[in-house]
């Protein structure tokens, strides 16, 4: 009897504390497609939005009577999207995606211009006109091009937060602008929800 | 009888290992350096925390692409908190501290980690983005139990506005909601900000600290500061500026918690099984002294054991971790300056009004080329 107390008493005595390094395990890298809602997921702008919104962009663009139907090949300017959501974002991704997707399927409907490129652009003309280049065509002719229309567009958001959590709402909307009158050619916008719940322990 | 002991004695061995963790980087006394190595060898729940510090440093250090690097990792694992959480439900139980989930911080640490992106982003002269920043910081603060206190940061409403402002000649609806919040200086019009901005920070961060019985009821106090406001002097101007807001203030004007309420439940469980514990092992223990009841009171005394065992796992403590290089008030001005190098003057001054000397200093900005703001952030800790 007089044993087992002292068993107790030991057990009882007896700290399992450990200290010092916490060992981590490690997750695997998951390769994903950019399409695909990851399992690292926010209430912002993803990826998966980045390639519906651009991909729709992209097609309805093409159904534009005046890409369509135009005698001559449009040349398109982009201008930085307006980012008016609570989300930081790269501005240039989506415009560089609506290009990537129309440069891929309008198979030379439609030319964009390279303006991001144009201190480059004009140094390397100088170096021509300088003669320090040489060149195919005359240097001092004025070949760079101006935009026939400007593919722009705008994120806008709408947040409610609750206790138990946050609900975003973004629409994208994009257009083609003729640069000469002002007129927007075509619209088309993407909208997207999204809710989430925090847990008890962050709020 | 004798079969309850050894079982007894094993549920002790076994129950309830209290794993401590103690940090597993060597501390050089550079905050920086130091800041680096517990965010890359500390605790994987503590890096957030560790951002948000080292990125502070780096910005009194104007170290501004690494800092913008960090708090857009730390705001990743903010902005990615929605769902299932490992850490954060281990730190609902009954048996773990709730400093055992991943920090995140309270809503007025999100809010100022924004709020420094916000103003990094103004600095690259990425308006919208700097925008988007301050009202993901204004949201953060907006489920606070009081509406009265929910979203009322004046300086990230004034922000908001004066970045529409600059953008697209708009804001005056932001701007209005700021001077409704403004409780201690009433911000300038748009139209009167000039091209270098100057936010200026001071004073000591709110403290956390833990109360009750069993450190279960988290609360927070005044950091303090022994400089009111500021003066800045550049060429022949001097801007004299006073806070807009008062982390302090914001910090605890929240009201209470949800996890407040689980750990409150989990120091009534852990008192309730202490209590049973006490009675059942005394009980069970004078029972056992009788040879007639011995075996029903050694039960009774193994059960008290088991639920002293209980409570002694149970750990309600609250999470006290704080992102400490925080200032208590925030202030913004802002002067028309050419572009080039200009010396900048700053003075703190007390609430004698008398600047206080070891507070001041003087250093040189670059203005930017027109259109691009200036952005200098200034604060009383920085060397």
């Amino acid at each position: 009897m007089r044993n087992y107390f002292c068993l107790l008493a030991l057990a009882l005595s007896m700290g399992c504390a450990s200290s010092g390094l916490q060992p981590r395990s490690g997750v695997p890298v998951t390769e994903m497609n950019a399409d695909e809602r990851g399992f690292v997921a926010g209430t912002g702008i993803e990826s998966q939005d980045l390639v519906t919104v651009t991909d729709t962009m992209a097609r309805t663009i093409l159904d534009t009577p005046e890409i369509q139907h135009a005698t001559q090949i449009p040349r398109i300017a982009l201008d930085p999207v307006i980012n008016e959501t609570r989300f930081p974002i790269n501005k240039d991704i989506f415009l560089t995606r609506i290009r990537t997707q129309l440069n891929r399927k309008a198979r030379g409907k439609v030319r964009f211009l390279a303006r991001e490129r144009l201190a480059t652009l004009e140094a390397e003309r100088e170096q021509k006109r300088a003669g320090a280049f040489t060149s195919q065509t005359d240097p001092r002719i004025q070949e760079f091009k101006g935009a026939d229309y400007f593919l722009t567009g705008k994120l806008e958001g709408l947040t409610t937060r609750t206790s138990a959590g946050v609900s975003d709402y973004i629409l994208y909307s994009f257009q083609l602008i003729d640069a000469r009158t002002t007129e927007i050619l075509w619209e088309d916008a993407a909208e997207i929800k999204k809710q989430g719940l925090e847990d008890a322990a962050y709020r | 009888m004798g079969k309850f002991v050894p079982f007894l004695a094993l549920a002790l061995l076994g129950a309830a290992c209290a794993t401590t963790s103690t940090p597993d980087f060597i501390r050089t006394g550079d905050p920086i350096t130091d800041g680096y190595s517990a965010i890359n060898q500390g605790p994987a729940e503590d890096r957030v925390l560790w951002q948000y510090r080292t990125a502070l440093e780096q910005i009194r250090s104007h170290q501004y692409e690494p800092a913008a690097a960090l708090l857009d990792a730390a705001l990743d694992r903010v902005g990615g908190r929605y769902g299932k959480d490992r850490t954060a439900k281990k730190a609902r139980g009954y048996f773990s501290d709730e400093a055992s989930k991943t920090f995140l911080g309270e809503p007025y640490e999100r809010a100022m980690a924004f709020y420094y992106r916000g103003l990094l982003y103004w600095q690259q002269g990425q308006l919208d983005n700097a925008r988007a920043c301050f009202r993901s910081a204004q949201i953060e603060d907006s489920d606070a139990d009081g509406k009265e206190y929910a979203g009322d940061y004046v300086v990230l409403d004034y922000l908001d506005g004066l970045a529409s402002h600059r953008l697209s000649g708009g804001g005056s609806d932001a701007y209005l909601r700021a001077t409704n919040s403004a409780k201690l200086v009433v911000p300038d019009r748009y139209e009167t900000v000039g091209n270098v901005l100057f936010f200026v920070d001071y004073g000591r961060a709110p403290e956390k600290y833990a109360t009750g019985n069993y450190q279960e009821k988290l609360k927070l106090r005044d950091g303090g500061s022994e400089a009111i406001e500021v003066i800045l002097k550049a060429n022949t101007q001097s801007i004299h500026l006073g806070a807009m807001d008062d982390l302090s203030y914001q910090a605890t004007t929240r009201g209470g918690r949800v996890m407040d309420h689980i750990l409150a439940n989990q120091a009534v469980f852990k008192e309730a099984t202490d209590t049973v514990g006490d009675v059942a092992l005394v009980s069970g223990l004078i029972l056992a002294q009788d040879r007639n009841t011995q075996e029903a009171g050694l039960g009774i005394a193994a059960f008290g054991l088991v639920s002293k065992l209980f409570s002694a796992a149970t750990s309600p403590r609250a999470d006290t971790r704080t992102w400490d290089n925080l200032p208590k008030f925030l202030a913004f001005g802002s002067m028309r300056l050419p572009p080039g190098p200009h010396d900048i003057e700053v003075s703190f001054l007390n609430d004698q009004r008398q600047p206080i000397p070891s507070r001041s200093k003087t250093f040189r900005i670059e203005v930017n080329a027109p259109p691009h703001d200036t952005v200098i952030i200034v604060s009383e800790f920085q060397k």
